[in-house]
């Protein structure tokens, strides 16, 4: 009897507790989320020989850490990013297990465009390169990185040349050559996100190739547009609007990322958002 | 001896163990949808999940049917019976080594088909980015479980000289963690950072390289999971490594046992 | 040659801290074949520290044993012994039936031959009904009586009993006497360990007396029983061996 009233009253209690446990667990700081990850040489001690699959969930965690932020900013709700935690756990996810794929992907896709971290990925993408010996992504995408952030064309150049070989085709090198030697920076970022949203098969890494290539097509659009006006008018316009308004922009151009576009002095196309999914408090 | 194994072995097909590991078991069910979390690894993500899940399962019981079998046998008084047998102490432990041997090969092979079904389940929808080697995959299962009788040869030398479970169960995951970090630490004594380290610190890091087990020679996991081609000696040696490391530990075992008083 | 074997064995059990039991001292005994033994002496006396040694699970600290003429240190000695233990336990999960199969392969018993001798000592001891039953599920009773099944079952010429009466009803101890009466026809030696006097007064040929790990005198039940012996005390008219026992322990305690 005495036993049956403790149970009950126990379990009433309990029950009373879960919701607000819950959502307490919600309303923790954004940033205690994607967690912290030991030191790699500590998790390649505990995790025996279990590697592989504790490398697969430390990628798991980062991308469903960056799922869950790209939706909340897209709801606008304010939060505090930790991007700069992301790059630690990719890190030890590939001293786990070197050739996680997930994982170099992952820091090309993302941690590459939002977080400029580009030295850390081309480390990143180096390391991996030892290991996946087969596979022409990781030179393709150091290739891209060298050529499209860095602008070291020589680096990438040897880097095209390696994917080309890894996938028999020439592809890489024409890529490779004609975009560098033009400069075309947008041709070639397009041609990037074209073949990284085929390969695609994550539904937030595909929405984020999406998005990027919509502000890039954008982008060359209006670049196209000012090329005309150049030729046409034989002097180069100020602004956007001054494009727009010569009629060479049917539609208005959209930033898919919520900022506007405007001409720089020195002519180039920029938005005020930066091409920022998120709002920029990570890029400290 | 082999009634012994046989014995044994009902034991453990009657045990609770069984229930516990078809519960498992049902984990594989999961593993194709938890695989399509993946970006670019799909099918090997399934590889590495339906791997690790047998791996884990045969690690338990290695350790638990390992590290309590002499335990309870002397804990429930029935070794008195056994050993009134006319059966050296040295075959009563090697009886019951094989028989949990063949529990664990038993296991491995019904978990390996398990995990075979559903790599292959996953790979008609989403195969691997290099053409699945399913001989790499038995090569591992293989391997892993050769790695988890080594732990139970393990488990039996703390038995012989220990009076309860504590040492065989909390002994063995230490010494399972040991082993599989040496060799992170040789590595780590061949690069420049690790050959500043004090000569002694070196001495004492070789020291246990050599004497503790070395479970990294069983991981074969890379190889199954991303298709790495094995080279032969990648097979011969640890299976030669295998076979002296655990001759030497039932041997110590045995030397210890039949010195061993049964109060 | 002697059947079982003991010369100036001793057993110290080392403890903690330097405490130590001097568990034997000086045991000296030897057993004909086609005798019955009988083993008294209080608790703690010594009798199964005597009978593990002889079954190789504990070894002397002095003095040495053997059975058949093999000494007990090597597993063949146990070819030629039935063996009880003291409370006996087995593989619970096992049912008596596959106990007795095992055990008889143990013994290199096979086939038809072990089938027959197991069914026979299942209806012996009266275990027929239970033998497909998990013996986990068995009473204390009868473990005890399956302990006494897979001793007899490869008709060894040695059987070597710790307490084989204790947790038996009256008709199984009954069984007992009967059986080790047969055992000493057949001229099988029977060594055993009890408390209860008037078991070893109506079975046994000789009895051995140990106190405190010292064998304090081996007679003949005859000899004991006879009146105005000079070795039996007290009353005369009513001789018995818990009478005798009883003085031999007063005397020893001295
Ligand atoms: N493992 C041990 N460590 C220390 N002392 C022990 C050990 N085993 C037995 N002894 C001691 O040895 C002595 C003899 O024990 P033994 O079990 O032989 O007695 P016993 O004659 O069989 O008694 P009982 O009639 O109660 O069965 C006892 O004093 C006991 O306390
Ligand atoms: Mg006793």
């Amino acid at each position: 009897m005495k036993q049956a009233l403790s149970l009950t009253l126990c379990a009433a209690f309990l029950l009373c507790l879960l919701a607000p446990v819950a959502r307490h667990m919600q309303e923790r700081p954004f940033v205690q989320r994607v967690g912290v990850s030991p030191q790699p040489a500590v998790m390649r001690f505990v995790t025996a020989d279990q590697k592989q699959i504790f490398g697969a969930l430390e990628v798991l965690k980062v991308l469903i850490y960056y799922g869950t932020s790209l939706e909340k900013a897209q709801q606008h709700q304010d939060i505090v990013h930790d991007f700069q935690g992301m790059y630690p756990l990719i890190k030890t996810a590939t001293r786990l297990d070197p050739y996680n794929m997930d994982a170099y992907y992952f820091a090309q896709a993302i941690l590459v465009w939002d977080m400029r971290r580009i030295d850390e990925a081309n480390a990143l993408l180096d390391y991996g390169m030892q290991y996946r010996t087969w596979d022409f992504y990781l030179p393709f995408f150091a290739g891209f990185n060298h050529a499209y952030f860095l602008k070291d064309y020589d680096k990438a150049t040897f880097y095209y040349k390696r994917a080309g070989e890894l996938t028999g085709s020439d592809l890489f090198i024409r890529l490779a050559s004609r975009y560098m030697y033009e400069a075309n920076q947008t041709g070639l970022a397009i041609a990037y996100l074209q073949t990284m949203k085929a390969g695609a098969r994550n539904e937030t890494i595909k929405k984020s190739f999406d998005l990027r290539l919509t502000a890039f097509m954008a982008v060359k659009r209006i670049e196209d547009a000012q090329a005309a006006f150049l030729r046409d008018l034989g002097r180069p316009a100020k602004t956007i609007e001054e494009i727009a308004q010569a009629g060479y922009l049917a539609t208005p151009v959209i930033d898919p990322y919520g900022g506007t576009f405007y001409l720089d002095n020195t002519g180039r196309v920029r938005t005020t958002s930066k091409f920022a999914a998120l709002p920029s408090n990570n890029a400290k | 001896m082999h009634h012994l194994i046989l014995i044994t072995w009902k034991g453990l097909l009657r045990d609770r163990i069984l229930q516990g590991i078809l519960v498992a078991t049902g984990i594989f069910l999961f593993i194709p949808s938890v695989s399509v979390l993946s970006m670019r690894q799909v099918g090997e993500l399934a590889i590495t999940l339906s791997l690790s899940l047998t791996s884990f399962i045969l690690l338990l019981i290695a350790i638990f049917c390992g590290g309590t079998a002499l335990w309870k046998d002397i804990d429930r008084h029935s070794i008195y019976s056994v050993l009134g047998l006319p059966i050296s102490r040295t075959n009563y432990l090697l009886g019951k080594f094989f028989g949990i041997a063949g529990f664990l090969l038993l296991i491995s092979l019904v978990l390996g088909l398990l995990a075979s079904a559903t790599i292959w389940y996953v790979s008609l929808t989403d195969p691997p980015a290099r053409p699945i080697l399913w001989t790499n995959i038995l090569m591992a299962l293989t391997f892993d479980c050769l790695k988890y009788i080594m732990v139970v040869a393990v488990s039996f030398l703390f038995s012989t000289v220990s009076t309860s479970f504590f040492l065989p169960i909390f002994g063995t995951i230490t010494l399972f963690l040991g082993g599989n970090v040496t060799q992170e630490v040789y590595d780590y004594l061949q690069t420049p950072a690790g050959a500043a380290l004090p000569a002694l610190t070196k001495q004492i890091a070789l020291f246990l390289y050599y004497l503790l087990p070395n479970f990294a020679v069983f991981d074969l996991k890379a190889n199954a999971v991303y298709s790495i081609p094995l080279p032969a000696n990648g097979i011969l040696l640890p299976l030669a490594y295998s076979l002296a490391y655990c001759g030497l530990l039932l041997s110590a075992a045995a030397m210890l046992f039949t010195r061993r008083e049964l109060h | 040659m002697d059947a079982i074997t003991i010369e100036a064995l001793s057993k110290t059990f080392k403890g903690k801290r330097g405490r130590s039991v001097e568990a034997l001292q000086g045991l000296q005994l030897s057993i004909p074949p086609g005798e019955v033994f009988g083993f008294l002496g209080p608790n703690g006396a010594g009798k199964s520290t005597t009978i593990k040694i002889l079954m190789g699970l504990i070894r002397a600290t002095g003095g040495q044993a053997s059975i058949m003429g093999i000494p007990v240190s090597s597993h063949t000695a146990r070819r030629n012994v039935g063996y009880l233990p003291e409370n006996p336990s087995f593989y619970d999960y096992l049912t008596a039936e596959e106990y007795l199969n095992f055990t008889g392969k143990m013994f290199g018993m096979t086939g038809p031959m072990l089938h027959e001798r197991s069914q026979a000592m299942l209806h012996r001891l009266d275990l027929w009904e239970a033998r497909q039953r998990p013996i986990r599920t068995y009473s204390k009773g009868m473990t005890q009586r399956l302990g006494l099944a897979q001793a007899l079952l490869h008709d060894p010429q040695v059987y070597i009993l710790d307490e084989p009466m204790s947790g038996l009803d009256p008709i199984g101890r009954a069984l007992v006497k009967e059986i080790i009466l047969e055992l000493k026809a057949a001229g099988k030696c029977v060594f055993f360990s009890t408390h209860i006097t008037s078991d070893a007064e109506a079975i046994c040929d000789r009895v051995g007396i140990i106190l405190q790990g010292r064998l304090q005198c081996v007679e003949r039940v005859e000899t004991i029983m006879t009146p105005d012996a000079e070795l039996s005390p007290g009353d005369s008219a009513q001789q018995s061996l818990e009478k005798f026992f009883l003085e031999i322990v007063r005397k020893g305690s001295h």
